[in-house]
């Protein structure tokens, strides 16, 4: 009977739009005093969430993206992928699942990644002919790479929230990364054969390749460096986000000398506003989980689930089915900080890793990302294309089949996500 | 744009200043732990106090600027004038939960101070430091969500909403 209470009064708040940091952080601290506890949890809760060391890679990963889109870095990836895979039968599809799949790799945002890409690929897919609606869904879909692939910021929540490994979760992100970026392309390579709506390009020639990668390069290195030196333990997440931060603004003010000083100051203002709303939703969840444990809250939920639900692959149905629905409303990391604490424990009771629950946590939470009418990166897509939410929520369709079909596969190989923090 | 807009605009601006600092801060610590093998002792301490001070400080602007992280499919349903009910509501109880933050807040920095408490690290810095942040920031965000609360009633248009989040 709590249950229901507090669940019904946490939605009446979100859905009246009180902001979801506070909804969560002002309906904990009501029960904290309701339930006669030391009302003093909620403000050390918020203390003790923003003194993490590892939630301190947010602002920098953020900074690092925002001046890299600044910089205009995403033109030239994506014509450097262009360059290579153009003549490709649906080259420029190709080039902008790729051109999304390595900005992930230095960007933790799905809405960074969507931003950057979809500015310079949208017009000229268009320009060429293809569906437009096709074009919507897949910069949407391809956008959501951004946390899926290392570094992620809800992947780093996640880790904090759960006491798991940041490095382990991200190296767990790879293996499904990739193989959604696989399945993206074939499909991609396959609606442009069937449907013939584009023209065909001539392949680029050896200098123009060279000219193009040369420009990309230093954006590549930056991925290595990161990737590499949290894969190899030189630096934490947190380190490898401040040194990607350094390396982004030599990048794009010293090798590439297009960052101004406005550019800047503008980044670092919406690194910051994004800084902010992540982190205040992180303490309000504290202070809510902190008070439903007290109540018994996710005990009993994991009690309950446990008679009804005995089998993994009930549990994945029943909780996927939950999510997506959730994810028709809510906004991605309010859905991984409400339902994590909830489900977790349940999850582990029936067998589940912990690390893999993140990494499927976070496709699920792309899903959401891209289903009307709540999903960020439909709305970037909107803005960035000035195109109807109708067009580019029918476009994600196909997009939506194919990463469930990645829930599916992450479920019947769990080493998709496992191999390589645990056996490589 | 009023004196309290012009505060809340300066607090952002710092917020986004110490994030950019941290940055710097940690950065330097790699360089010096790797080239120069002498780590620092103050770099991870300082940054997180950017981190805890720049996060508290900027809520009120973003609560203005709209930047908190709402959800709008239902209120976006509403005609007009339930909406600024409801936004009335929402900014009541935003204000309530600030103002019984602050003063929990304020309890645990006040105790701290009193007792001369440290944080026990190697720098050994007051606790009161980190501690302060907390009631300044959610006093500051009880004045804003009372003007939101006004501003509501008073059916002058909000701001449109702008913010993109993760």
């Amino acid at each position: 009977m709590t249950i229901v209470l507090i669940l019904g009064a946490l939605f009446a708040l979100l859905l009246i739009r009180v902001p979801v940091a506070f909804a969560l952080g002002g309906l904990g601290l009501g029960l904290l005093l309701i339930g006669g506890f030391s009302p003093l949890m909620a403000p050390q809760a918020v203390l003790s969430t923003l003194d993490g060391f590892i939630l301190l890679a947010v602002p920098l990963f953020l900074l690092m993206s925002n001046v890299l889109l600044k910089g205009g870095v995403g033109g030239d990836l994506f014509a450097a992928v262009h360059a290579w895979v153009g003549h490709w039968p649906g080259g420029l599809a190709v080039a902008t699942i790729l051109s999304c799949g390595i900005f992930a790799a230095i960007s933790g945002s799905s809405v960074a990644t969507a931003a950057t890409i979809g500015t310079v690929a949208i017009p000229e897919m268009i320009a060429r002919g293809y569906d437009k609606r096709f074009v919507y869904g897949l910069l949407a879909a391809g956008g959501t790479l951004g946390i899926l692939i290392p570094p992620s910021i809800p992947m780093i929540v996640y880790g904090f929230i759960t006491e798991e490994s940041v490095i382990a979760l991200f190296l767990a992100g790879i293996g499904p990364g990739l193989a959604l970026v696989v399945l993206f392309v074939l499909f991609a390579m396959v609606h442009a054969r069937l449907t013939g709506q584009h023209s065909p390009e001539p392949a680029a020639g050896w200098a123009e390749r060279r000219r193009a990668s040369l420009r990309a390069a230093p954006s590549l290195a930056l991925a290595a460096l990161i990737i590499g030196g949290i894969y190899s333990g030189a630096f934490t997440p947190t380190e490898a986000a401040a040194i990607g931060f350094a390396a982004a603004l030599v990048i794009t003010t010293v090798v590439l000398r297009r960052l101004t000083w406005q550019g800047f100051r503008e980044a670092a203002m919406e690194a910051m506003a994004t800084t902010v709303a992540i982190l205040l939703i992180v303490a309000g969840a504290k202070v809510f989980g902190k008070a439903i444990t007290l109540y018994r809250i996710p005990q009993e939920i994991s009690v309950f689930i446990g008679q009804t639900i005995d089998t993994p692959l009930a549990f994945i149905l029943v909780v996927s089915a939950v999510l997506l629905l959730m994810g028709l409303v809510f906004e991605a990391l309010s859905m991984v900080l409400i339902m994590t604490p909830v489900l977790l424990p349940a999850a582990m009771g029936l067998g589940f890793d912990p690390i893999w629950f993140g990494i499927y946590m976070v496709v699920m939470v792309e899903c959401a990302l891209i289903t009307p009418p709540v999903g960020l990166n439909l709305y970037v897509i909107q803005a960035v294309a000035r195109a109807s939410l109708a067009d580019v929520s029918r476009g994600v369709l196909p997009f939506l089949a194919l990463m469930l079909a990645t829930v599916a596969l992450l479920y019947m190989i769990p080493d998709l996500a496992l191999y390589i923090p645990f056996q490589l | 744009m009023s004196v309290f807009d012009r505060i809340t605009g300066a607090c952002a601006a710092l917020s986004a200043a110490a994030f950019v600092a941290a940055g710097a801060m940690l950065t330097y610590e790699v360089v010096a732990r790797y080239f120069f093998t002498a780590p620092t002792i103050w770099a991870a301490e300082l940054s997180q106090l950017c981190l805890i001070w720049g996060s508290l400080l900027a809520m009120p602007w973003a609560l203005a600027a709209r930047r908190h992280i709402a959800v709008d499919a239902v209120v976006g349903l509403l005609p007009g004038s339930a909406r600024r009910v409801t936004e009335a509501i929402a900014m009541a109880v935003v204000a309530a939960f600030a103002a019984v933050a602050a003063w929990y807040g304020w309890a645990i920095f006040a105790d701290s101070f009193s007792r001369g408490r440290t944080t026990g690290s190697m720098l050994d810095l007051p606790s009161w430091i980190a501690e302060l942040a907390v009631p300044l920031g959610f006093g500051l965000l009880v004045v804003q969500a009372l003007i939101e609360l006004v501003r509501a009633l008073r059916a002058e248009a909000p701001p449109p909403a702008t913010g993109l989040h993760e």
